[in-house]
């Protein structure tokens, strides 16, 4: 009986070399207060200067998000005194934000669904508190790093929903390459806003819930929030507008500060940096840092491989992945078999060795090599997945492993003639046993001579030799 | 200016003046006051509030810029821990 409203408010830090307004290098992790100038730290009489790169970064996501882009990108000092910003206002983006009016589409529980973007728009980041006792401690290496925010509307129901336009929106950025969505070290953060009311009545009174550090828990807490809202309802007690903070040991959200009204921040232009225009070369060079997103990717790998939606799925999800998969079958792979090999065994042994592919000592072209060999029957599948293992631990070709070992498929008739004639030799019993009609001791005796190939001899014209001679 | 305005707007900006340096800035304020008076007359019309754009986006490449030792700048916070600028706590 009551309808959910589930908003979120995503931010991402763009990779870019330096900081947005000026050229202190943006990198997570250094010594405190190492990447500071005197523009980041506020110091009186400095010149904000707009980074090209965030810039452009910024109208790749917006198109990504098929946002309307504005024609005139403004700049606002958004006025707060708080010491993680020491200007006392942070430069972002209010009148006329980057993009507008955008949408990304999700499918959730088997159905399409549209979840529309509000506006985007890119500001600075503030510096880091640690508040330790009776002092807080100040690191301004993040302050002044290009953070887009991402304001989606109220479009969702659920936690489960929310969760999932957060990885689809993390994988995107990836795909773009515009921000490592690394929700740990905050590279992407999100608060979420969550109403309920009666079906019908539109939205309800709104909480914001922050300190959401992984998806998982923007979901645990929307759907804590919308219980405990429900509760209240159901109680006759007012929900009330406020802020709350998500307490990820008790696995509950707790009041912050009550929000009696919208903050006045005294947005006003920004005196020290005209607006962007983008111009139509600039345009294009966004367009050219589009690439095929994953949901796209995902119908095509279906559509065109015949893969199915789990093996699609895997291979969609990073994009390192999505490409390399390609490559392989460039080689002329059979689709699904070097989908399987890298879902699979591929898989297995980069989590074993908790790795990743890109840099690891298996290249496309390795793992073409070596579904090559496995279809030209040169090896077996079961010596595949040594070689495979090989590849990794020696950093080798396929082709040069199996010569080096000696691997190679044993295919010659006369060859394994012999050695189907010695085994039934060694083995009278189950041979007679054969030769009187019970199939149950082939295996046994297959087994035998894998025994003494060492697993290379070409199962199936060892097979069709054994039937031959025990017939 | 009045010098007790002077005095209470350094005491904000945390300078620590000296009393016949309050007199040269005292003018050197004056100055800048008339100066916005000045601005203040000028006919602003329809024009936009902020910045004019004058011609092409001014926008700088993103490669680092480091012409002033970070040292330097935190020689200037009132206390530090290692790297860290020590303030009294707030929540």
């Amino acid at each position: 009986m009551y309808q959910s409203f589930i908003g979120l408010e995503i931010h991402i830090q763009l990779l870019t070399e330096t900081k947005v307004f000026c050229g202190c290098i943006n990198r997570f992790g250094d010594e405190p207060n190492t990447n500071v100038c005197p523009v980041c730290m506020g110091y009186p009489g400095v010149l904000p200067a707009l980074n090209g790169e965030a810039i452009h970064l910024s109208y790749i996501v917006a198109r990504a998000l098929n946002c309307t882009l504005s024609p005139q990108a403004v700049f606002e000092r958004k006025n707060y005194f708080y010491p993680d910003m020491p200007k006392n206002y942070q430069i972002s983006q209010f009148s006329s934000p980057l993009g507008r009016n955008g949408w990304i589409d999700l499918e959730y529980q088997g159905k399409k669904k549209r979840i529309r973007i509000h506006e985007i728009h890119l500001e600075e980041d503030a510096g880091k508190m640690i508040h330790a006792g009776d002092m807080s401690l100040l690191d301004y290496n993040r302050a002044g790093t290009p953070l887009l925010e991402i304001v989606t509307e109220p479009d969702m129901e659920a936690g489960e929903e929310a969760e999932l336009l957060l990885q689809n929106f993390r994988r995107t950025i990836r795909y773009l390459g515009v921000c490592d969505g690394n929700m740990e070290e905050g590279s992407m953060r999100c608060d979420a806003n969550v109403s309920i009311n009666l079906e019908g009545k539109g939205l309800g009174r709104k909480v914001e819930i922050k300190n959401l550090n992984s998806s998982r828990f923007v979901r645990m807490a929307l759907n804590y929030e919308i219980e405990r809202q429900t509760e209240n309802l159901d109680k006759g007690v007012k929900v009330i507008q406020e802020t709350r903070l998500w307490n990820e040991n008790r696995d509950v959200t707790e009041a912050m500060r009550t929000k009696e009204s919208a903050h006045d921040y005294r947005y006003f232009p920004e005196p020290d940096l005209p607006p962007f225009i983008p111009g139509a070369e600039f345009l294009a060079r966004v367009d050219k840092g589009l690439v095929e997103l994953p949901e796209a990717r995902r119908a095509r790998f279906i559509a065109d491989y015949g893969l199915n939606e789990t093996a699609a799925d895997f291979l969609i999800n990073e994009k390192a992945t999505a490409d390399f998969y390609e490559e392989v079958l460039k080689s002329g792979a059979a689709p699904d078999t070097a989908a399987s090999w890298l879902q699979f065994d591929v898989r297995k042994i980069l989590n074993r060795g908790n790795q990743e592919l890109a840099g690891s000592p298996l290249t496309a072209q390795r793992l073409a090599q070596l579904l090559s060999l496995l279809a030209e029957n040169r090896i077996h599948g079961k010596i595949a997945k040594q070689v495979l293992e090989a590849v990794f631990a020696e950093d080798k070709d396929p082709a040069r492993i199996i010569k080096e070992k000696g691997w190679e498929q044993m295919n010659s008739p006369a060859e394994l003639a012999a050695l189907v004639d010695k085994v039934l030799a060694a083995n009278t019993k189950a041979a007679d046993a054969v030769r009187a009609g019970d199939e149950k001791p082939l295996g046994f005796l297959m087994g035998q001579i894998m025994k003494e190939t060492g697993g290379r001899a070409e199962p199936r014209l060892v097979q069709k030799l054994l039937k031959e001679k025990t017939g | 200016m009045d010098v007790s305005e002077l005095k209470i707007t350094a005491e904000l900006a945390n300078l620590n003046l000296m009393e016949e340096e309050f007199v040269s800035l005292g003018r050197e304020v004056e100055k800048i006051l008339d100066y916005f008076s000045k601005m203040m007359e000028a006919d602003e019309g329809s024009l936009p509030a902020g910045t004019e754009r004058c011609g092409a986006n001014r926008i700088r490449p993103d490669e680092q810029i480091r012409d002033i030792n970070p040292d330097v700048l935190l020689e200037n916070a009132p206390e530090l821990e290692d790297r860290f600028i020590v303030i009294p706590n707030v929540l």
